[in-house]
């Protein structure tokens, strides 16, 4: 039988007992032979590693595609219930409630560092905590936000931390983080830590700091001007 | 036709489809079942992928084919196991669960354990013709005997089929070659 017709039998597993027996011997004897099969089974290997990866590919955008879907559906909510609130609280509400302009207002800032798009080489503290972030495990993205700054000194980390906190009701502790932008204001993250930070103060029941904060962002011209300016004007 | 063997039909085709709504189906139950070992929900994705490749991989070469219990109960069984497996490697785990319930061959394909011809082939198979590719991924991947290619590739006879397999293997090996 010929060598080749061996090897193929062999990966079929359709050897008999006797051919084992040669297939065996000629591993031991015939290098070239030995050599072929091993070329085989790395062809076998190499082909199985790339269907994998293909797939793992695959199932990772099913992923990818439903937290984009996910995020931007949660935020036209977001947009939407903000518009109830506002109207509601124009037609029905006679003397300001912090709570509700607080939940009017707020929305959560978007991930715009590292959009959670995950592969093997992704899989670093940023990627998980931004993952974290994502998919609203707020406690955990804290902790990794600040485990970043520690250790590599990141504006952002710092500025997502502070959003994760607020996130998970630590307002107090959120404000500490926006205020490290005030020495900072050409950092393209100060405005909206500042806005950030009023909300806090509004969620704490500090009308006047928060009114502080507002009338600063009010005054000068940036993307949260306007509705500083329409926040202000509701705590009036 | 049971529903179980029209979606392993669907999933041998790669029907994409079928694979999305099987792999969302049972995704949620999974990472629920994953956080009894207090496995987040990042890793347990991971896992569930991973197990998930795994049943594809089984699906294709014709191992569920007589399978006793549901596809569902499978696919959590290679999951369960591959827990198991992580955990142990980091020595964090104490469970005697119910993890043996069903097979798992050890899987010999480790990421982390390749040598540089096959890095080189897995370059080189993407290099390949689109014939070639199909004979060798049905062969050495799917595992089908020879016949089986000749009838689902339309060739006359197993010998040209035969050809054409040695064919594309030496021309992979020429390609690492250069």
């Amino acid at each position: 039988m010929e060598k080749e017709e061996l090897i193929s039998l062999y990966f079929e597993g359709k050897l008999s007992e006797a051919q084992e027996i040669t297939f065996q011997q000629l591993m031991e004897t015939d290098a070239d032979f030995a050599e072929e099969v091993r070329y085989q089974e790395n062809v076998k290997k190499a082909i199985t590693l790339n269907e994998r990866k293909q797939l793992k590919a695959t199932l990772q955008s099913f992923e990818t595609e439903k937290k984009t879907t996910g995020s931007f559906t949660k935020w036209l909510a977001a947009a939407s219930i903000a518009l109830v609130m506002i109207s509601t609280y124009w037609y029905f509400n006679q003397t300001p409630d912090h709570n509700s302009l607080y939940a009017a207002y707020y929305q959560a800032y978007p991930n715009v560092i590292a959009p959670t798009v995950r592969s093997e080489t992704k899989n670093d503290l940023q990627s998980q905590a931004f993952y974290a972030y994502d998919n609203g495990d707020y406690k955990k993205s804290a902790a990794l936000f600040s485990e970043i700054h520690a250790s590599q000194n990141e504006e952002y980390a710092v500025f997502y931390a502070a959003l994760s906190l607020m996130e998970d009701n630590k307002h107090e502790e959120a404000i500490k983080l926006f205020d490290s932008f005030k020495s900072n204001k050409e950092s393209r993250f100060s405005i909206y830590a500042e806005w950030y930070e009023a909300l806090c103060y509004l969620k704490l029941n500090n009308k006047p700091a928060a009114i502080k904060l507002l009338k600063q962002i009010a005054n000068e011209k940036n993307p949260q001007q306007e509705t500083a300016q329409r926040l202000l004007k509701e705590l009036n | 036709m049971s529903a179980t063997n029209s979606i392993i039909d669907l999933l041998k085709k790669n029907d994409e489809k079928t694979i999305r709504t099987f792999y969302n189906d049972h995704k949620n139950k999974f990472v629920l079942f994953a956080k009894r070992y207090n496995i987040n929900e990042f890793d347990s994705i991971d896992v569930y992928q991973d197990a998930f490749i795994a049943l594809i991989e089984n699906v294709k070469r014709g191992k569920t084919d007589d399978l006793k219990s549901s596809l569902s109960t499978y696919l959590f069984g290679i999951g369960k196991f591959m827990i198991f497996q992580k955990f142990k490697k980091n020595g964090q785990l104490h469970i005697a669960d119910d993890v043996a319930s069903i097979e798992i061959e050890e899987d010999l394909y480790s990421e982390d354990d390749v040598d540089l011809q096959v890095r080189l082939l897995q370059n080189g198979l993407d290099k390949l013709g689109e014939q070639c590719k199909k004979v060798l991924q049905l062969f050495y991947y799917e595992e089908k005997k020879l016949d089986e290619i000749q009838e689902q590739l339309g060739y006359t006879s197993k010998d040209v089929l035969k050809s054409q397999k040695s064919r594309c293997l030496k021309q992979l090996k020429e390609l690492i070659k250069a």
